[in-house]
């Protein structure tokens, strides 16, 4: 609804800019490709990404994966605090947390499978089950709800062919409802995967979408 | 620089550097006289540190207003054990989007901050909790930290003053609670994000059991300047109580909505009218919340008289919040984001309290009967009953959240309720969580 006029240097782009890299996008390289190893340790742990290529089957934490887990382990002091990120590592790789998954963590941090199944299951961002190759979290919540939200989810329902929670068929999209997203300025805000889509309407949907497959991986 | 919009009312401080790419680069940073407050707090020890924040008069910036001197001051003197601080950028109170900004726009100005924090009380590990959403906010930082590592900045040693500070980084996973700060707590450590109950308060059992401190990012933010310029400079700005700086994130209604830093005690008035460009498509104002979702809704007529600061919105019956300045214009359906904002805190109730637990889930309920058109006026005296148990009588806040918008919207535009209870016809398109 607002026709805010900047061109946002963060991931954070205005839907019509959503041809430009990652880099292009911020007009820096500051970030740039992050290590799979996780880079220094300080930072180990926020590394995980939403990737649209996913691998259900994939090794957990084997060889860069291992690394990451190792540095993440050394920056607390007990080893169940380790527990968010290498959740979130699992997720990284097989895009979503599996009861196997869960299993496979809590053997490697000594803790009890009830008591990860507890834990994974109280924060909403792991994925308790496969998703698209694309998870599109619309803000509903009152800012941008304000600015016409329902309408935004209605139309990536419609042009997707599918339903609030489902994937639809080419296994591509599923499309939830997400709460406030911190971007209440830019509404209508929506997360595909890692990015934020800001100022998005109705009518740049399809276009999102279209460019979206065409993009493939990511 | 402007980011997205700019007004000449802006007194910047923390917010100096938005929209600036180059501001993320360490030696931008440093170029930019970046760490030469931290260099000064090293010179003068934690004492001083503590008493020049203190004379700032700077208060918490995460909603509850706290004085950030007198709150590091309760900190034990002697470190018996290891102390943390706590870094609290799991932004996600509705309507407010000012943290990410800090963050990724001036990441260096928040780990600055952070090292004075810890220095001044003594910890040895930071921990910055980042909201899990944040993948652009937490990159960045990251990147921000491993700089700060390789320049010296951070670690063994700091610029050779023999102090040994870590900083580490945590990704939260999607849950608003851990925004309380025994959540926070309770979720770094790897459990669920169930706030605590206090006492003991953090600084004598906080992270890992050990005395810990825990700020806001724009509080943290602030404090470089505090130490570099003295704690009278930023009370030149501001009221007595409330003094110095703050980051109002205006969104809904407004011309131009955003992020714009002003002197506390601004009139909410001027902010929306001359600041955010006025009403969109010239429409009235009808409602305000002030704070974020949390704190209560103002009608027009509050809205003329009240000045944004923490006694300010007392003064008008609401909350300063976190100053996220939710602007609602005269065709919003009140009913309908009132039940959103409930729906929310509902799917958030970390559910260890019944009336925080039931209360939102029944609350929600009974918004959307009413917002469905079945609803009857009895509900509405319900609604007032039920919310008024569930103020003060859970571990954490979020309950007394969910009362603050309901009660309000029903004292302030019960019309609004009425009108879709004699109507008996749905109030519009409403999707499920």
């Amino acid at each position: 609804m607002s026709d805010v006029p900047f061109k946002n240097p963060g991931w954070a782009g205005n839907t019509g800019e959503f041809d430009l890299t990652e880099d292009q996008v911020r007009g820096d390289d500051f970030v740039g490709e992050r290590p799979k190893h996780g880079g220094h340790a300080s930072g180990a742990g926020t590394m995980p990404y939403m990737l649209a290529g996913k691998n259900p089957e994939g090794p957990l934490f084997e060889g860069e994966y291992q690394e990451r887990f190792e540095k993440i382990l050394t920056r607390y002091p007990t080893k169940r605090a380790a527990l968010l990120p290498t959740l979130a590592l699992a997720q990284e790789i097989r895009g979503h947390v599996s009861p196997e998954s869960m299993d496979r963590v809590a053997e490697l941090l000594d803790l009890s499978p009830a008591y990860v199944r507890g834990v994974s299951t109280f924060y909403t961002m792991y994925n308790k089950r496969p998703v698209g190759r694309y998870l599109v979290q619309v803000c509903t919540n009152i800012s941008c709800n304000l600015c016409g939200a329902d309408e935004v989810v209605e139309a990536f329902l419609n042009y997707t062919d599918t339903e609030l929670g489902r994937t639809s068929e080419d296994g591509n999209f599923t499309t939830i409802e997400a709460e406030c997203l911190a971007a209440c300025g830019y509404p209508t805000c929506v997360q595909i995967n890692s990015r934020y889509y800001e100022n998005v309407t109705p009518a740049e949907v399809p276009k999102i979408i279209e460019h979206l497959k065409a993009k493939g991986g990511d | 620089m402007a980011y997205p919009f700019v007004s000449d009312r802006e007194v910047r401080v923390v917010s100096t550097h938005f929209g600036d790419p180059l501001q993320r680069r360490i030696d931008t940073y440093v170029e930019r006289g970046g760490y030469g407050a931290l260099k000064k707090a090293f010179g003068m020890g934690p004492t001083d540190v503590v008493d020049v924040v203190k004379s700032s008069g700077l208060r918490g910036r995460g909603g509850a207003g706290f004085p950030t001197g007198l709150k590091w001051s309760f900190m034990p003197k002697e470190q018996t054990k290891p102390h943390y601080l706590l870094c609290n950028a799991d932004e996600s109170e509705p309507g407010t989007f000012k943290d990410r900004e800090l963050i990724r726009w001036d990441p260096h100005q928040l780990i600055e901050g952070c090292l004075i924090g810890a220095f001044a009380i003594r910890a040895s590990h930071i921990y910055i909790y980042c909201r899990g959403e944040f993948f652009e906010a937490n990159q960045v930082l990251a990147r921000a930290v491993e700089d700060a590592y390789a320049k010296g900045y951070a670690g063994k040693n700091i610029m050779g003053s023999g102090n040994d500070i870590d900083i580490t980084v945590h990704q939260g996973a999607g849950a608003y609670i851990c925004g309380e700060e025994t959540g926070l707590m309770n979720s770094l450590e790897g459990k669920r994000g169930q706030p605590r109950v206090k006492p003991p308060f953090p600084a004598a059992v906080g992270a890992f059991g050990m005395p810990s401190t825990i700020n806001n990012v724009e509080t943290l933010c602030a404090v470089p300047h505090i130490v570099s310029n003295g704690g009278e400079w930023y009370r030149q700005w501001g009221s007595e109580k409330s003094p110095g700086t703050k980051l109002f994130c205006v969104s809904g209604h407004v011309r131009k909505p955003g992020n714009y830093e002003l002197p506390l005690g601004f009139p909410l008035s001027e902010l929306i009218e001359d600041v955010c460009g006025g009403m969109r498509d010239g429409n009235a104002l009808k409602a305000v919340i002030p704070g974020g979702s949390s704190v209560p809704i103002i009608n027009a007529e509050e809205v003329a008289r009240c000045n944004l600061d923490y006694e300010g919105c007392v003064a008008v019956g609401t909350m300063l919040g976190c100053a996220s300045v939710i602007v609602m214009d005269d065709t919003t359906n009140i009913v309908k984001q009132v039940r959103r904002m409930v729906d929310f805190y509902a799917h958030e109730s970390c559910g260890q309290c019944t009336p925080c637990r039931e209360g939102s889930a029944w609350t929600a309920q009974i918004m959307r009967r009413i917002e469905d058109g079945k609803g009857t006026a009895a509900d509405l005296d319900t609604l007032m009953e039920m919310t008024q148990e569930m103020v003060g009588t859970t571990i954490c806040v979020l309950s007394d959240s969910v009362a603050a918008p309901v009660q309000s919207a029903i004292e302030k535009f019960r019309p609004d309720f009425m009108a879709l209870i004699e109507a008996n016809e749905p109030a519009g398109v409403a999707y499920h969580g």
